[in-house]
């Protein structure tokens, strides 16, 4: 079960690690596009939509991370009124299990029109025309591992008094044995 | 079922599902996942990806992560307490000097930084002690920080008014001239305010300094953060100018931030660097999950005819456009309490907008009041991000004051709000004048 936690959350870390290379790198193409079209007066091909993929990519590829530190914003108004201890922890379990459950099937959904994309040979619309099966694979990606992050919140949350709050966050007596 | 018994159960679904724990994002996954499937089966579902997909597809968002990097890199840097220093040190002489540098400060940070906590936390950690320390009633010191912190998701470079320019097709160049005055409106009816209360609750003397500076101490910070305004001025520049899309202004203009971040304060060193980038990928990917989840919930609305059927309802009703208004202000009201101003404007925009034109307001002078009703949602329990991060950075200012002394400013934003509804050329005009009628 441990190593099971600490693949997850090591797997959603490299996923951050991603998501920020693409930012970055969508920084540095756009950087590289307002040089070439206002500068050198040149055409651009592929850079807009480039750092668009790169964008769309680094959302979803980023949300295991964003899941693992907590970052998605929720409205606390009940898990803050049930305090800590089992019945908050409970909630916990019933939001985990229904956010995972939807995101299973989008998953499901999107692995099926990555699968089209790829066999189907589909490419972007444009000049450059991407095969869309790069972009989208960030989905059934995304959403695969963010149900893995899910899963893992789970067996944290077992021994623990507070799951939501991100497991670094915790204070050592809401740890529970983890 | 007729629509508008639809839109009730969806709006009573919705609220359950949000208000259980979970993230909004995903909250309105599953929200469309369900009402999809109950109209048209588990086949329904297929098309979803696709509209994730694209919704996110979009140039025009791109400028949401670059201005939010931008923001990141101002933000991890020591700018904020500097500007604040500069600040004081330039208005110690004016009346209530400290609490106009302070506000003077929260607008000038927030709207660098694009963060109303990290406004907050910026300025309020130096500011708050200070403010005591001179006198100032501590209400007054957390109550100002507070509501200053809120000023940036108004005064632009605004990821909100991206957002609503997004959701609502109207031009983001526009809506950022449209919340320049009644920014600097509100700024003003703060600063009023706090001067008020400082010298009604503390007397005269905590509101006149006798602190003097020396032009060489006025001028010491400037080199430090007149590079950071330069670069939005800049950007404002090429968006207004036309010389640059909104993405390509955002793009160079955190380039130049993360470099005068990495050059003035030092910020390769450490964490620090890695922190910016970690900051700003948490906040992109929350905001753009959101902004993609909103495409399947208007996706979902639009395909059981709800958007329609409201709009439709409201047009219908022929109520007075001023009663209209009052109610789509206190609905907003109550949305904002609870939820995050990107949230209320995807899920509220396309359904709004038809009634507000069809009543005939300006939807950019609707973005300004919508932007101050969210601004209200940051100040108030039970969600009030700003008043827990002073609760956080001022430990020893009880919640309660800090709660009190935000209130009169929620004063001033309903007023802010009045006013532009007598004179909606506070928001109208500006950008008329420098980019002409709206087409």
């Amino acid at each position: 079960m441990l190593l099971y936690v600490r693949t997850v959350h090591a797997l959603s870390r490299l996923c951050g690690l991603a998501a920020a290379t693409m930012i970055v790198a969508s920084v540095l193409i756009v950087c590289q596009l307002v040089f070439m079209r206002y500068v050198l007066n040149a055409s651009t091909v592929w850079q807009t939509e480039v750092v668009v993929y790169l964008m769309i990519g680094a959302t979803l590829v980023g949300m295991p991370y964003v899941q693992l530190i907590r970052g998605h914003i929720n409205v606390d108004l009940l898990p803050l009124y049930l305090r800590t201890g089992a019945p908050r922890r409970r909630l916990f379990v019933a939001c985990v299990v229904l956010q995972a459950a939807a995101c299973g099937l989008i998953a499901w959904f999107a692995g099926h029109l990555w699968f089209e994309a790829a066999s189907g040979g589909w490419r972007s619309e444009s000049v450059f025309g991407t095969p869309l099966w790069i972009p989208y694979l960030a989905m059934p990606l995304g959403f695969g591992l963010l149900v893995l992050q899910y899963f893992a919140d789970l067996l944290t949350a077992i021994d623990c008094d507070d799951p939501f709050v991100a497991p670094e966050k915790r204070s050592p007596a809401a740890q529970g044995e983890n | 079922m007729d629509p508008l018994l639809l839109s009730l159960f969806v709006l009573i679904v919705t609220v359950a599902v949000l208000f259980s724990g979970v993230s909004v994002g995903i909250g309105l996954i599953i929200v469309s996942i369900f009402f999809i499937v109950w109209q048209d089966g588990t086949y329904g579902l297929a098309i979803l990806p696709e509209v994730l997909f694209g919704k996110l597809d979009s140039f025009a968002l791109l400028s949401i992560p670059m201005f939010i990097l931008m923001g990141a890199a101002v933000a991890s840097s020591r700018a904020g307490a500097d500007l604040y220093a500069m600040l004081e040190r330039w208005l110690t002489r004016v009346p209530g000097g400290l609490v106009v540098s302070n506000l003077g400060a929260c607008a000038l940070f927030s709207a660098m930084s694009g963060s109303s906590p990290a406004t907050c936390a910026a300025i309020g950690k130096m500011g708050i002690p200070e403010m005591i320390k001179r006198g100032y009633p501590k209400g007054v010191a957390a109550g100002s920080i507070a509501a200053g912190g809120t000023l940036g998701i108004l005064i632009p470079p605004s990821v909100t008014m991206i957002v609503y320019g997004i959701a609502t097709e109207t031009s983001i160049g526009r809506l950022f001239l449209a919340g320049i005055l009644p920014g600097l409106m509100l700024t003003g009816l703060f600063m009023a305010w706090a001067i008020w209360s400082t010298w009604r609750q503390a007397g005269a003397h905590v509101v006149v300094s006798n602190i003097k500076y020396t032009l060489a101490e006025k001028l010491e910070l400037a080199p430090k953060i007149v590079p950071f305004l330069l670069i939005i001025v800049g950007v404002l520049y090429a968006l207004y100018g036309g010389v640059a899309t909104p993405s390509e202004a955002a793009g160079v203009g955190a380039a130049f931030c993360v470099l005068l971040a990495v050059v003035i304060y030092g910020m390769w060193r450490g964490k620090a660097l890695f922190h910016v980038f970690r900051d700003c990928t948490k906040e992109s990917v929350m905001i753009m999950v959101i902004i993609g989840a909103s495409g399947m919930f208007g996706f979902m609305l639009s395909s059981l005819y709800i958007t329609q059927s409201i709009a439709e309802w409201i047009i219908d009703l022929q109520l007075n456009p001023w009663a209209l208004m009052a109610m789509i202000n206190l609905f907003l009201l109550c949305a904002g309490f609870f939820l995050p101003p990107v949230a209320v404007i995807l899920m509220t925009a396309p359904i709004l907008l038809p009634i507000i034109t069809e009543a005939g307001f300006d939807p950019y002078w609707f973005a300004v009041v919508l932007t101050i009703n969210m601004e209200i949602g940051l100040i108030t329990p039970p969600v009030g991000l700003n008043l827990y991060v002073i609760n956080g950075i001022a430990p020893d200012i009880r919640l309660q004051t800090i709660l009190w002394g935000s209130l009169p400013y929620v004063g001033c934003m309903v007023l802010a709000i009045v006013l532009l509804c007598i004179f909606p050329g506070i928001a109208t005009w500006f950008p008329e004048f420098l980019m002409g009628p709206a087409v």
